[in-house]
């Protein structure tokens, strides 16, 4: 019996074919996972089930019963809930707000609050959450804001759940705590999808598999019993993957930058506090944590754009310091952790983000240099094959990959000695993905000095020499990548395992 | 003693359209679309207001179709912004334009005058006897009431804070905005209504004369509540009834004039860090 | 596919020409407005073409209308770049206007192109700081410019009246105005017998200096990156402050040089109120020129025929001149509404499509 039946679905955006006649299914109680790139439709697919967006073809059976969906607020109804990659949450608003608006208790025309906070703070202690129902939902984390978009479907009763890429944002102990809650659901009768990349997850939670790529099925309902990660890693891409690169530092030479004791305080809250260290030429020095607890200020610090309270930050021995312009300058390249808003103006063309940053270098008196940018950008086009039809087509007409390699191209062709690179690969597509990280080695071999900020586990324990933890502001552990396991870095990456990463000698 | 009681008169009887149309302004805001239209409605309420009365013989009537008048230019900024996704500053100057434009016109058509309509019915008394007074301390307690206490208020915040995630929940963003801002439009109205049928009795070319305007800047002051719309407004009128009372005295009108204007910009510099509109604002709930 | 290709291509040249579709929306729109007041729209239309072109006069006055348009537009536009939005034309233009007269009455006697030119520096510079005041709010205080604009735009009105109502007013005389400037301080004329002064050619070589401005040089690159994206701007080492003051302190005597050249060419005098809402016009001028400083040429002209037009047309027909404000905030509206022009075509097309 199935819960959902999707058709023949097909769905053409201006300049993609993104959904090329999809057959999906779900099972009544399962778990499926939707596995692919990104970039492969998964989402677009769900979108369609949810009533977001509406396909060109193709037919929807929902509880064997066909339906045409054309607003969330049918899918509601037919009992779907959708938790967004992006929360769907407002933040100054209460947790009970967010939760029950669209289907409230009311006393005529009124809200009836008492009774909403009631019902939402029994939903919290059933599933055994620390959250309280009158909380500002900007006031809670990451995961706790993550469980208020899972109640939010709970509550409209939904009896088949969509989760986009639900642990993206999440540590360890979240991702088991999330699966913990959907083996719940499941038990319960509620029939789930998880739209993922990650292999391991998959074969962790799902029953079953589904894969798709540049928008076609490749294969579905695929038990998950009795299949390897690496074929469903060549389903996915389409050919065969090297799983985890694993090429550590040959040399490590003299200090590049030193970091001292950077406090920046916001709000009466300490954001960073006192975080210290030094970056050699030669190596890679990765953090990890959750994010927002630092990362971004810690970042924006070491690249000028915010002001510290206390810092004293010494590239080869002289003091850093000013705008972002001087740090550029001084040969500190960064690579922002979203492209979207700091790396690229996506409505500007190829060729002028591919000077964005050093516009200063092609121009006299104020004037620009236009033959010199164009013979240079065409030359970065073609070094680091960044697929754009000519330099003058706008940024967000590419795919993310080739925007992130826009971003790259142009902080790596201007030779920067240290490196603040942040996210490098979100949102990139495997290939582009094993092309950043073969180019990141090779610069570290060259004797530059990185710093790599990732959300991503496997990327920072892959690529880093060495590893620092953030919690809260703070460096709490410090080692090389091979000392932590998995769990601890999740235990250290929320506070619970305190001040000790030195432990490992 | 008499210029106190005029000034307190004068004062509050400038205030009225002011806080009719800031009100309306705060719906608007808060359903997620800028209110830079609001002189239009203005514009329109007085216009329409002394057309009601004109044909009708009826003081009530015009103020009905008054707020008709700014109603239907309320729905107007709102299909454009909401459906047509016009940046939501141009639509409302180029609604004001076109009001003041088309209401001089129609002048032109209907009264051959381009400076003012014929005398019609209007409402007697001053401000403390007029109905329209009362309508608008209750539209002010009624629109609290709305925007915290009901379901109805609750959706609309929400709107204007994220018309996305209001979308994923099933909400009909567009339906909830277009009630706001429509019913900014009427609000607008009315207060254009009280300024050609019951401060005067006539409609004179350009009448709201930029009161929109700073009814948008009464509404930002005021951080978008209803109650504090109403202390901001009285400094505006009180100011406007200083310069009324000063004139002749000595001290150059010019100068009077320029007072509250310099205050809100002074207030804009200095407190502007400190008041948040709703993150939505400008924000469409499909791209 | 060749078939999708061709629809795609025509798809992107209505895209591309867009404003003007809007245009000849509107001016239809207008024309029906004219059929409504009794008038015939093709006679009228006839008539404001032959008022606005036929004849030196015609073309003359067309150009005299459009001089102010070209500046507000352009003003307009420079501040749109870093995405700020001017509505502070009315009161830069009336600061520039005071600017040029403080020049131009001062006691001494001067040649005339150092008296004009040092009155035009005036009124750019009155004009460029009262514009570059906004700029620093919006800077320093996160001010919303669109409401500092406003207000300032009243103070300088009231601040130009009280001027001419108390320390500059011409003595023995009771209406709020200066002296007639000496004949020195008049723009030159370019054509004899006509009110057309180099005013429009200072107009056209300000437009053609923002437009290498824009096309050639770092503050050009760096206040696109501005008008697009702060963040990126930001970490690309952009001084956004700095960026968005400069343009907007650009476009402040751009509104300055319009208030300058109509005192100094047209009323030869400082005035209370003369100016006629400028600033508003010069969102219309920008929006049909898609923001690009060429394009505001011709559509400063083009509005400036429409106003030509329309004069004459008052005259020997009656309609009334406010019919072209009417056209004029439809135009806003049309052409800042893609999709608006888009549903109205789809329905004529419709239309079209049932009847063949």
């Amino acid at each position: 019996m199935y819960a959902v039946e999707m058709k023949n679905i097909t769905k053409q955006y201006p300049l993609v074919l993104a959904l090329d006649h999809v057959d999906f299914a779900l099972k009544k109680g399962e778990i499926h996972s939707l596995l692919g790139e990104n970039g492969a439709g998964k989402s677009t697919l769900m979108k369609v089930l949810y009533g977001i967006c509406r396909p060109d073809e193709g037919t929807i059976i929902v509880n064997g019963k066909q339906v045409d969906l054309k607003k969330p607020k049918q899918a509601i109804d037919l009992g779907i809930g959708m938790v967004h990659q992006h929360f769907m949450l407002t933040p100054v608003m209460s947790v009970t707000e967010n939760i029950v608006v669209g289907c409230e208790p009311v006393r005529g025309v009124i809200f009836d609050k008492a009774s909403a906070q009631r019902q939402v703070q029994e939903m919290i202690d059933r599933y055994g959450f620390q959250i309280q129902a009158d909380q500002k939902v900007k006031e809670l984390s990451v995961g706790e804001q993550q469980k208020v978009e899972i109640l939010k479907a709970i509550y409209r009763n939904a009896k088949i759940l969509i989760l986009d890429e639900p642990t993206a944002v999440l540590t360890p102990q979240e991702v088991e705590e999330l699966f913990r809650i959907l083996r719940e659901l499941k038990k319960a009768g509620t029939s789930i999808t998880i739209i993922t990349h990650k292999l391991k997850e998959t074969l962790e939670v799902a029953d079953t598999v589904s894969v798709l790529r540049d928008g076609r099925m490749i294969q579905s309902d695929i038990s998950t019993k009795g299949v390897t990660t690496e074929e469903l890693a060549q389903m996915m891409v389409g050919r065969e993957v090297e799983l985890g690169i694993c090429r550590k530092t040959q040399s490590v030479g003299k200090v590049r930058l030193n970091v001292k004791e950077i406090t920046l305080r916001e709000k009466e809250k300490t954001v960073l506090d006192k975080i210290s260290f030094q970056l050699k030429e030669g190596e890679i020095l990765g953090i990890a944590g959750i994010e927002g607890n630092g990362q971004t200020e810690l970042i924006e610090c070491l690249t000028g754009i915010r002001k510290a309270d206390v810092s004293l930050i010494e590239k080869d021995g002289e003091k850093l310091e000013g705008a972002p312009g001087d740090f550029i300058s001084r040969k500190v390249g960064h690579i922002p952790e979203d492209r979207m808003t700091r790396g690229l103006v996506l409505e500007l063309s190829v060729r002028d983000n591919l000077i964005l940053g050093y516009q200063k270098l092609f121009q006299k008196n104020g004037v620009m240099n236009r033959r010199r940018i164009r013979e240079f950008t065409e030359n970065l086009l073609k070094e680091y094959g960044i697929k754009a039809p000519n330099i003058s087509v706008k940024c967000s007409s590419l795919s993310g990959g080739n925007q992130q390699k826009i971003v790259i191209a142009r902080v790596f062709s201007e030779d920067p000695d240290v490196l603040i690179v942040a996210q490098p690969t979100r949102g990139v597509d495997i290939g582009a993905i094993e092309y950043i990280h073969e180019r990141l080695l090779k610069l570290r071999d060259e004797g530059k000095a990185i710093l790599l900020i990732s959300a991503d586990l496997d990327e920072v324990k892959n690529l880093s020499d060495r590893l620092m933890v953030m919690y809260d502001g703070r460096i709490v552990a410090e080692g090389l990548p091979e000392q932590f396991d998995d769990m601890h870095l999740g235990l250290l990456m929320t506070g619970a395992a305190g001040r000790e990463g030195l432990q490992y000698e | 003693m008499s210029d106190l009681m005029s000034v307190i008169t004068s004062t509050f009887s400038m205030s009225v359209p002011l806080i009719l149309a800031a009100l309306g302004g705060v719906l608007s805001v808060k359903s997620g679309v800028m209110a830079l239209g609001l002189e239009s409605m203005m514009t329109m309420g007085a216009f329409c207001g002394v057309l009601g009365s004109f044909y009708s013989g009826n003081a009530v009537i015009g103020i009905l179709a008054g707020m008709a008048g700014g109603g239907l230019f309320g729905l107007g900024h709102a299909v454009l912004s909401v459906r047509y996704k016009v940046n939501q500053v141009i639509s409302g100057i180029g609604l004001n334009l076109l009001a003041v434009a088309a209401t001089t016109l129609l002048m032109q058509i209907i009264w051959d005058n381009k400076g003012s309509s014929p005398q019609v019915a209007s409402i007697d008394g001053n401000v403390f006897t007029s109905p329209i007074t009362y309508i608008m301390l209750a539209v002010m307690f009624f629109e609290y009431f709305l925007l915290f206490k009901t379901r109805f208020g609750l959706r609309l915040r929400m709107v204007g804070e994220n018309p996305k995630a209001a979308s994923t929940v099933g909400l009909a963003v567009h339906k909830i905005k277009y009630i706001g801002v429509t019913a900014s439009g009427v609000l607008a109205g009315l207060g254009g209504a009280y300024l050609s049928l019951d401060h005067l009795n006539m409609y004179v070319r350009d009448m709201s004369a930029g009161r929109g305007y700073i009814a948008v800047a009464i509404m930002i002051l005021a951080k978008y509540n209803p109650f504090q719309v109403l202390l901001c407004a009285l400094i505006f009128g009180f100011s406007d009834a200083l310069q009324i009372s000063f004139q002749g005295r000595g001290v150059p009108p010019q100068i009077m004039a320029m007072l509250p204007y310099a205050v809100t910009l002074l207030v804009l510099a200095f407190g502007a860090r400190h008041i948040t509109p709703p993150a939505g604002v400008g924000c469409h709930d499909d791209d | 596919m060749s078939e999708k290709k061709a629809k795609l291509t025509a798809k992107i040249i209505i895209e591309k020409y867009m404003s003007v579709v809007a245009l000849i929306l509107a001016l239809i729109l207008g024309g029906i407005i004219i059929f409504v007041c009794g008038y015939n729209p093709f006679e009228a239309y006839a008539s404001i073409f032959e008022g606005a072109f036929i004849g030196k006069t015609a073309i003359c006055q067309t150009l005299i209308q459009a001089t102010p348009l070209i500046f507000a537009g352009l003003a307009y536009v420079v501040a749109k770049r870093v995405n700020l939005i001017n509505l502070g034309i009315e009161g830069q233009l009336y600061m520039g206007a005071l600017g040029a007269s403080l020049v131009a009455l001062m006691p001494v006697s001067l040649p005339t192109p150092v008296l004009i030119v040092s009155a035009l520096i005036s009124a750019m510079l009155f004009g460029g700081l009262y514009a570059g005041l906004v700029g620093a709010m919006k800077v320093k205080f996160g001010s919303n410019e669109v409401i500092a604009t406003m207000m300032l735009n009243t103070i300088a009105q009231n601040f130009i009246s009280y001027m001419v109502n108390y320390p500059l007013k011409e003595e023995g005389k009771t209406l709020a105005q200066t002296r007639l400037f000496d004949e020195t301080a008049w723009l030159p004329k370019l054509v004899n017998g006509t009110q057309l002064t180099i005013g429009i050619l200072a107009a056209a070589a300000v437009c053609i200096g923002v437009k290498l401005i824009f096309d050639r040089t770092r503050l050009g690159y760096e206040s696109r990156c501005v008008g697009l994206s702060i963040p990126a701007s930001e970490t690309a080492g952009i001084k956004i402050g700095k960026v968005m003051i400069i343009a907007m302190l650009i476009s402040g005597a751009i509104s300055g040089l319009l208030g300058g050249t109509h005192v100094l060419g047209s009323d030869h005098r400082l005035i209370a109120d003369f100016s006629s809402g400028y600033g508003f016009d010069g969102i219309a001028v920008a929006a049909l020129a898609g923001d690009s400083p060429i394009a505001v040429i011709l559509s400063g002209i083009i509005f400036g025929a429409l106003r030509a037009g329309c004069m004459v047309l008052n005259r020997t027909t009656g309609i009334p001149t406010e019919f072209i404000d009417v056209i004029q905030a439809c135009i806003i509206l049309l052409v800042a509404a893609p999709l608006l022009v888009k549903d109205i075509l789809r329905i004529g097309k419709r239309r079209g499509g049932r009847k063949a």
